[in-house]
Formats: C-alpha cells, structure tokens, sequence
C-alpha cells in the first residue's frame, strides 16, 4: 500500500515536470536564443553572450510599425467588443425563453468557426458592400484597421459576452428591483447597480480581448490590407527567414507578461490579507521589518528580484562587448573549415589519383568547400534579408558539432 | 412621517400563460393597518405582493393604492417601498449609501444624504456602522439596515417579502417585536408575506391566508386560529386533530358529527359553515392537540374518546401525547407543562375530553398537506 | 411579440433598450450572419475583374466546388486529389491534435479539480496561463528552434550520440503536431477542470471505500461526469486545430499542407476569391457537421461550450 502511494507520487511528479517543460521549455529555448550571437535563432551550440538582437529589434521599423497597428487595432477591438459582448449578455438573460438557445448558438458560433472563414467573410463582405455603394478602393470599408477590428471584435465579442455571462449568473436580479423599488429609472439601475457589479468583468474581458486581438493571426491575415500588425510581420519574418531579434521580442514579452502575473498575483494577496485582517492593518511595533508588501508575499520578493535582475542586466549590457568573443569564433570556424577543406582537397586527390585521370577536373576542388559553412558564418544581423536560406531544407547541416 | 394609505385589491386575478397564480383575489387593507399573508410556498402570496410593488401586473383587476388605480405605474413611481427576501442590500456601496439610495436617484446632494443617513442610523441602532460594507454586518444588522433603506423612501406603504426566515430562532422572534414597533412608530401601512404563521399571528392587524392561488379567509389573527373558515386554515395554522364524518344533526351553534372511526363527537359550527352545512353533508371536524384535556370522568359522551398511548414527547413548556384511538386513528394531545409527572405509560388507556366550543366544524374540503 | 418587446422596454428603459438592441443587431446581424451569407453567395460566383462585377458576366457557378470535387478541367486524375487529400488529412491531423491534447490534460484538469486550491495550485495555474500571453506565431517560432534540423533536440541527441544524422522533425510533421497540441492546451484544461472541480470528492471516496482500482473510478464516476467538459473542450481544440493557418505556416513541412493554407493561397497568391470562399464554406460546413455529429453522439447541448 505505502510503496504504491510513492509509485503514484513519483508518476504524478514525472507527469508535472514533463507538462510544464512541455509548457514552459520552448519559451524558456527561446528566450535564450535572444543572447547568443549566431545568425540564426539556436541554443546550441552557444556561442557568445550577445545584446546585439535588441538593438537589431529596437532599430527594425516593421516591427515598431506593427506594434503601432496592433495597439490601435487592439483599442478599437476592445471597445467594440467589451460593448457588443455585454450587451450580448444582457439580453441573454432578457430574452424569450424559446430564442435563447438559437440566439445562444448564434453569438456563439463566432468562437467555434475558423478564424480563417471569419477574416475571408469579413472581407468578402465588406468588398462587396463597398462595389454596391461605388466607393473607390481606398475607401474606409476597404482600409485593413476598420476591417481588422470588425473581424477580430465578431469572435473577440463571444469571449467577452462568455466573461460577462459568467458574472451576471451571480447577479442577483433582486439588487435591480430594489434600486427601481426606490425610486430609480432604468437608467439609473442600470449605471449604479449592475455596472459597479460588472466592473471586474469589464476588466477581465478588456484584458482578455486585448489579448486575443494583439496575437490574433487567422482573421487579421485576410483584412490588415496596409496595416499589419505584429503578429502579421513576426509571422512574415518567420516564415522568410529570421534572426534572433524576435528571440529578443519574446523575451521583452515573456519578461512583461510575468511582471503583469507577478503584480496581479500581488494585487489579490494584499486584497485577501486585508480582507482577512479586517479594516485596517494594525501595524506592528518594533524591530526591522520588511516592508509590509514583502510579508508572506514570495511574489513580490521575486517581483524585485526580477527588476534588480534586469537593471544589472540592462547595465551589462551596456558596457560588455562580444566583439571580442565573436572574432574569436569565427577565428575557430575558420580552422575548422581551413581543416576540412584540406581533408577534402586530400579526398578528392585521393580520387582523383585513383581514377587515374580519366577527365578533365570540372568540379574545381577549391570551388566545393565554400557552399557549406557559408550559413555558420555569423553574419551582420540586420542587414536585409536572407533570402530562403533558413527554410527548413537549407538549413546548415555541416555547422561544428562539438 | 407620512401617514399609511389604503391598499385595495378589486378582483385581482395573475396569470402566467396557462397557470393561474392568483384568482380574483379581494382584499382591502386599511391605512396604517399590519396586513399579513400567509400560506405555503407556492401559494401566490409573493406574487401579490410584486403586483402591489408594481414588478408585475395583474391579468385583470385593479389594485389601488391610496384609492388611485396603479395600472401602468412602476415600481419606480409607486408610494411604496419593498424589502427583500434576502434584503438585496447594495453589496459594494456602503451602509449609509445603500440607506439614502432613493435620495441619491432623485439627485439629492451628499451633505444631505449622509445627514438623513445618520438620522435613519441612529433609529435603527446602528450609528457608528455607516461607513461599513453590508458584508460587514450580522444578520439582524443588515435586517434593520434594510428597514432603514425602505424607511427613507418615505413610502406610504412598506411591503416585507419573508424578510426574517434567513435569521435564526432567537433573532426573528426579536425582530418581530421590533418590525412591529417601528410599524406603529411610523404609522405607514405595512403589508408581511410570510409563511411562519407564528409572525403573522404575533405581529398583524390582519391575515390572509392563502391557498394555491386563492385567499381563504381575510381576519385578524385569533379569527383565523379559532375561528377557521376553510379546512384548509384549520389545517395550516396551528396543529390540529381532524376528524370526517358526517352531520347528525345541528342544534343552533353546535352540530354533532358522526365520525369515521371516532363515533359521534359535538363541535361549534365555525362562522363560515353557519347556514351552508346541513344535516348529512360531509362535514369535518377539529380538535386543537391543546383543547384535548384527561378526562376524570370515563363515562361515554359526545364530548369524549379513548385512546392508547402511544408516544410522548417532552418539549419543555409543553408535552406532547401521541395517541391512538379507535381502528387506528392518530390523535395528539399537548398538555402544559406544569411540574406533572409524566402521566402515561407507552400503551396505556386514557380517556380524552374536550370543550365542545373549542372545536369547529366545517363543511370537508382540502387539508393542508403536511 | 409586441407584448414581448413592450415588456423588454418596460424592463430596460427605452433608451437602454434601444442601444442593446442596436448593438446586438449590429454583432449578429453584420458581423455574424450578413458576412458568411456574402461568402457563402460569393463562392457561387464566376473570378472576374472588379469592372465585370456585377456585369452580365457575373452569373452563378458551381465551378469552385467542382474544382475541390474534380480538379481542374483536363487534369489527368478524374478527382481533384491534391486538395481532397489535404482536407482529409487536415480533418485526421486535428482530430489526433485533440486526441492529444485529451490524453495530455486530462490528468492535470482532474489534479486541480481535485485539489483543495492552495498556493501550489495557484502557482500552476498562472503557469498554465502565461504561455498563452505570449504571441501564437512566437510559440509557433519557439517550436522551429526545438525541432529545427540544428535545434535543441537534434543537438542534444546527435551529442549524445543516439542518433547519427539529424532528424527532420518539420519533414515528419512532429513540430506541427507539438505546436498544435501546444497552442489549444488551455481550451482542453479548463473545460474539464471546471467540471471537475464540481464533483464532489465523497463520490470518489465512496467509490475507493467499495474497493474500486483507480482506473476503475475514473471510467465510472469521474469521467461520465466530467463529459460534457471533455467534449466542450475536445471540440474547441479539434474546430481551433482544423481551422489554424500559423502553426502550419511555421511547422508545417515543405510536403504537407494544412487546408487553411490552401484557402490561404487562394486569397494570397492566387488571387481567386471566389475560389478561395468556396473552400472556405466546405472548411466551415465540415466543421459544423462534426460539431453537430459530436454534440449528438455525446449528448452535450450547445449551452454546455463555452463554460
């Protein structure tokens, strides 16, 4: 009995430690890749100890561009969809019993369709509305932001209408009733009832759309027009060859998005202490203390461990320099190669002898070693494109393996 | 404060499609009047009660409120205010803002408020909780704080939704005391919905006891329990022993029944029956458990039965004996408790009598079920 | 009606009645149904120029489904193979992506069901949900770095000797497999968790008390009961997993194409919108028969997804 509940324990650790490096493993590669200096994004073989990829990401204006976009885009999307989504709601509780499931499936349908068939109809829609009404093609129905928001708000919506559905089932009707029972209109019911009451879930739903708006690929592929957002640019720059800049974008993110959980996680333990403490925390005499923030609060330790962390970064950053450890890099590659030339200039003299010149040389022993090792060599990041070198098939296969 | 109105129900009928939840109800309640209804859960009684706040309308019918008709008014414009069941106490604003609520819509400024909130404080006993949050408070706080908030609305009627049955024993039997007091302190009408009949006689002018969509009977509190008009009312307020049978005869207010199983027992003809139960109707009978007495004289008469006993139970001011009589029949006795020994054993023979007054007879008709 | 719509205006105010109104009309109306009626009407229509659209030209065509069904006129197989191929691979991959996801969640969402909160449970909570802030083609990207033919796990492999050359994962479809069980983890977890969390933990109690074995429990109590959070959360992951354009674009190998990038390329490269809409509606009835299909097999209501 004792041994099979230690069997159970240890397959239950085994199984957590695989999800969560399955979770968290490609973001923690990524990360990585952001400081090591080859060309291409890769942990191994490390290299040199680069900050060169935020300076490259810093100077790219695409991605700053498509930053702009997405915040603009992500606005818009949040307004009209925590509005739509709300309402939803609100007549979802409201309406005649025998629509609500057809309504139901219908404003929730957004949700399961694909993305891709939301951005096409989006689109196609739009376009034809657009030729019926004659306006010319850069007309406002055509412009990529007005048909982004559309097209992300018609799922985005269903979200938010989820979040509100959600709270409003802990709404308790009779709250209304005794605010109109005392003399309030609707309006006014409405405004200092039940909308105090759904401020979180506005909250939560504008962050979650926000969300689902600034990563939202599918839809926005077919309507940004001239507008792409980020994830449209990252996801061209992905796709036609990349450098670790994005590696460092991913960081910037990851970095940001833990402080944001770290300072939620904060937030909801000084409410729960506060709650439980009663009104005021009676502050207790004597002694050094941690401030009290700190106390029982392993987040925020972490929090500030975090920010002294990435100052002595960004401090080392500023005055270490690779240059160094890169020359010294490719001073390595280059013996390499200088070797393996010579081993192939051998062979090749070796078959040559043995088919006793049976023809002319026409594959010029000093032309074949430069093909491969042309793609290890680090490169100056940043400077236009590298063509396709990078798709999946051309990737270097003859790179030191040490 | 403003003086109580009349509320007025003319042939109030509420429909939900095909369901009727309250038939041509009549019921008129003076001004400054502690009107009850009671009944079981389900009866209709909080559907009146949302016809009167103006949360619903009737199907048909009129209500008036101070003799105007309220068709079409809102609940929002009615001279009355209305408390919850479960109090529907603002959660996030304060005790104080939650208090002076109907001011704030009507766009009273703050300094006015809070000072009318401290007034509405003080009078509940609640002065230095203003500035808490409802969920702060104990029970019978949020109970009064409740009051207050209906209170500064200056309603002309205040209409209570069950507003005790969350609290425990010792704490509503309090607040009944103290809901009546505030009553005759403001002299506003109040109409009570409940179905404790212990608040209902305790606390109003008046009750109404309710049926499935119907209203039984309309009478204070010691008419409805000693004076039945259905044995529906017999049945559900207040215990009571039942006996069927039929009408032997009638001899001005008293009317002997020949019972099922209990032979031929005399009993007051209730005010409702006089006139309409004639000799050989169906006819049933009730015995309060505390009219029944042990009789020392066991000779037969029309006022006597015997009975096995069958189980006591000791309640503190009271003892309840269960009895069986003849072919089974169930009887209960409840004597006070008055430093007696325990009187009986499991199985013995007794001997019961009662004062014919004090039981009713009634033409039969639906029990309350248990 | 009219009593209906009085009522909700006696209830909302007739301005709060109106502007709800509005709105909702404007989401279902315009943004939901009148734009997948146009798609649906324009996957009808012949690839014209915008000047002849609308002119006498512009008549209704099965062509585009003809052309999924049987290929382009003259091909030399009689069924359009490449493409149908693709769907029905798309629909096989998505359905083994949920299969995934399933098996992989399961254990987890009933952990934290089960589980009496606490801070440990908290910490792996908010671990679940940080991924899903950062951007989807980045978590696509972190999966090229891994499975690259000079990624993490080829390094590491062809370092430690297990493997003599490197394997190409892309080629295999292993990255995109990953990337699509990675990125719909969440929408697989928390439907089952919310369920479970409900169950009462006395039935399992009750159940081990009577001598059932572990497996036997879960066949039994915990998963009939967690069902229609299994199938809420299988269906979002297989209709999400169908309908993903970016993890294909990215992991996808050089030889198999997800059905979404068809669609893509129809739009993109090919320019043939009416084309490109046509597959689009045969993508999105296919996946409203498998939902329809699922929801009936598993007797789960509509009102069951999205909890």
């Amino acid at each position: 009995m004792k041994s099979e509940s230690y069997l159970l324990k240890f397959f239950l650790v085994a199984y957590l430690v695989v999800f969560f490096g399955y979770l968290l493993g490609p973001l923690f590669v990524m990360s990585i890749t952001a400081f090591n200096s080859p060309g291409f994004p890769r942990m191994t073989p490390w290299e040199c100890l680069t900050f060169e990829w935020f300076d490259v990401l810093a100077e790219d204006d695409r991605i700053i561009e498509g930053i702009k976009n997405s915040f603009i885009i992500g606005i818009g999307t949040v307004i009209l969809s925590v509005i739509m989504g709300l309402a939803g709601a609100l007549l979802l509780t409201q309406i005649w019993p025998k629509l609500r499931a057809t309504y139901y499936t219908v404003v929730i349908a957004p949700i399961l369709i694909p993305g891709v068939v939301l951005g096409i109809s989006t689109l196609v829609f739009w376009d034809r509305i657009n030729i019926m009404l004659g306006f010319t093609s850069d007309s406002l129905f055509n412009n990529g932001i007005f048909l982004t928001i559309l097209g992300q708000s018609t799922f985005i919506a269903s979200y938010c209408m989820l979040v509100f559905i959600a709270r409003l089932q802990r709404f308790d009707t009779g709250l209304t009733e005794a605010a109109l029972d005392l003399g309030a209109t609707n309006v006014q019911a409405f405004r200092k009832i039940l909308l105090p009451f759904m401020k979180p879930a506005i909250g939560s739903a504008a962050v979650l759309a926000f969300l689902a708006s600034f990563e939202n690929y599918n839809t926005t592929t077919f309507t940004f027009g001239k507008f792409p957002t980020l994830t449209i640019e990252l996801a061209q720059k992905v796709r036609y060859g990349i450098n670790p800049s994005i590696s460092a974008l991913a960081f910037i993110i990851i970095v940001l998005t833990l402080i944001g959980a770290l300072a939620y996680e904060i937030y909801r333990r000084r409410q729960q202490l506060a709650l439980a403490n009663g009104a005021p925390l009676s502050a207790v005499s004597g002694g050094f203390q941690l401030p009290r923030i700190f106390r029982g609060n392993p987040a925020a330790v972490i929090m500030v461990l975090l920010a002294l962390g990435g100052f002595s970064t960004i401090w080392f950053a500023q005055t270490y320099s690779p240059t160094e450890c890169k020359l010294d890099v490719r001073e390595q590659k280059r013996i390499i190669q200088n070797q393996r030339i010579l081993e192939i200039q051998q062979q090749r003299q070796l078959q040559q002898q043995q088919k006793l010149l049976q023809g002319p040389d026409i594959f010029g022993g000093k032309k074949a070693p430069a093909a491969p090792g042309n793609t290890t060599r680090p490169q100056n990041p940043g400077k236009g494109s590298f063509g396709n070198i990078f798709a999946p098939k051309n990737l270097d296969k003859t790179g030191p393996k040490d | 404060m403003s003086k109580g109105v009349d509320v007025n129900l003319e042939n109030v009928w509420i429909r939900f499609g095909e369901f009727v939840a309250v038939r041509e109800a009549n019921v008129n309640i003076k001004g400054g009047e502690f009107f009850s209804f009671l009944g079981p859960s389900g009866c209709g009684k909080t559907t009146i009660l949302r016809a009167v706040s103006g949360f619903l309308e009737p199907s048909d019918g009129t209500i008036k409120i101070g003799g105007k008709d309220m068709a079409g008014i809102g609940p929002n414009k009615r001279p009355t205010a209305l408390i919850f069941q479960n109090l529907a106490l603002f959660p996030l604003m304060k005790v104080w803002e939650n208090i002076t609520f109907s001011l704030e819509v009507q766009g009273v400024g703050k300094a006015d408020r809070r000072k009318r909130a401290d007034e509405l404080l003080e009078m509940i006993a609640l002065s230095d909780q203003g500035e808490k949050l409802p969920s702060e408070l104990s029970g019978g706080q949020k109970q009064r704080v409740a009051i207050a908030r209906a209170l500064c609305a200056e309603p002309d009627v205040l209409l209570l939704d069950e507003p005790l049955s969350a609290l425990d024993l010792k704490l509503r039997q309090h607040m009944r005391t103290e809901l009546r007091e505030i009553q005759q302190r403001v002299g506003i009408t109040f109409i009570y919905i409940t179905h404790d009949q212990g608040e209902a006689l305790t606390m109003s002018d008046k009750v109404a006891v309710m049926r499935a969509g119907i209203i039984d009977q309309i009478a204070d509190g010691k008419s409805v329990y000693d004076d039945p008009a259905t044995p529906f009312v017999a049945s559900f307020v207040g215990e009571n022993n039942v006996f069927r049978g039929k009408v032997k005869s009638i001899d001005g207010d008293m009317a002997l029944i020949d019972t099922n199983r209990s032979g031929t027992l005399l009993a007051r003809m209730a005010s409702a029956a006089k006139g309409t139960l004639k000799v050989g109707d169906n006819a049933m009978m009730f015995i309060r458990p505390e009219a029944c007495k042990i009789a020392t004289d066991t000779s037969p008469a029309h006022n006597r039965l015997t009975a096995k006993v069958k189980n006591e139970e000791f309640e503190g001011q009271i003892y309840n004996v269960f009895l069986e009589g003849s072919e089974g029949k169930e009887i209960k006795m409840s004597l006070v408790n008055i430093g007696q020994q325990r009187l009986s054993a499991r199985g013995s023979d007794l001997t019961l009598e009662y004062a014919p007054e004090q039981a009713v007879a009634l033409p039969a008709g639906d029990l309350a079920s248990e | 009606m009219g009593g209906i719509f009085r009522d909700f205006f006696d209830r909302n105010g007739a301005g709060l009645g109106i502007f709800l109104l509005v709105v909702v009309g404007f989401w279902v109306v315009i943004l939901i149904i009148l734009p997948q009626l146009s798609m649906l009407d324009f996957s009808f229509r012949h690839h014209l120029p915008p000047p002849e659209m609308g002119g006498p030209k512009d008549t209704y065509t099965i062509e585009h489904y003809k052309y999924l069904v049987l290929g382009a006129p003259g091909a030399d197989t009689s069924y359009n193979v490449v493409d149908l191929g693709v769907f029905g691979r798309t629909l096989i991959a998505a359905l083994f992506v949920t299969i995934l996801d399933l098996v992989l969640c399961y254990p987890l969402a009933y952990y934290l069901g089960q589980s009496k909160g606490g801070g440990f449970v908290r910490v792996l909570v908010l671990l679940l949900i940080i991924p899903y802030w950062i951007n989807e083609i980045l978590r696509a990207f972190a999966f090229r770095i891994i499975f690259g033919e000079s990624g993490v796990i080829n390094e590491v492999l062809l370092t430690m000797g297990l493997i003599g050359s490197p394997i190409d994962f892309i080629r295999a479809n292993i990255a995109l497999y990953a990337g699509l069980g990675y990125a719909y983890i969440l929408l697989m977890i928390f439907p089952i968790y919310n369920v479970i969390e409900s169950l009462d933990r006395n039935q399992i109690e009750a159940a081990r008390d009577m001598g059932a074995p572990w497996w036997r429990i879960h066949w039994r109590i915990v998963i009939p009961y967690a069902k229609p959070g299994i199938s809420s959360g299988c269906t979002m992951v297989f209709m999400l997993s169908a309908g993903a354009l970016a993890a294909p674009q990215i992991l996808g190998g050089p030889s198999s194409l997800w059905f979404t990038q068809i669609i893509y390329q129809w739009f993109n490269q090919g320019g043939n919108w009416p084309r490109g809409a046509a597959f689009a509606i045969v993508l999105l009835l296919t996946c409203i028969v498998i939902v329809l299909s699922m929801m009936r097999l598993f007797k789960v209501k509509i009102g069951d997804i999205g909890k």
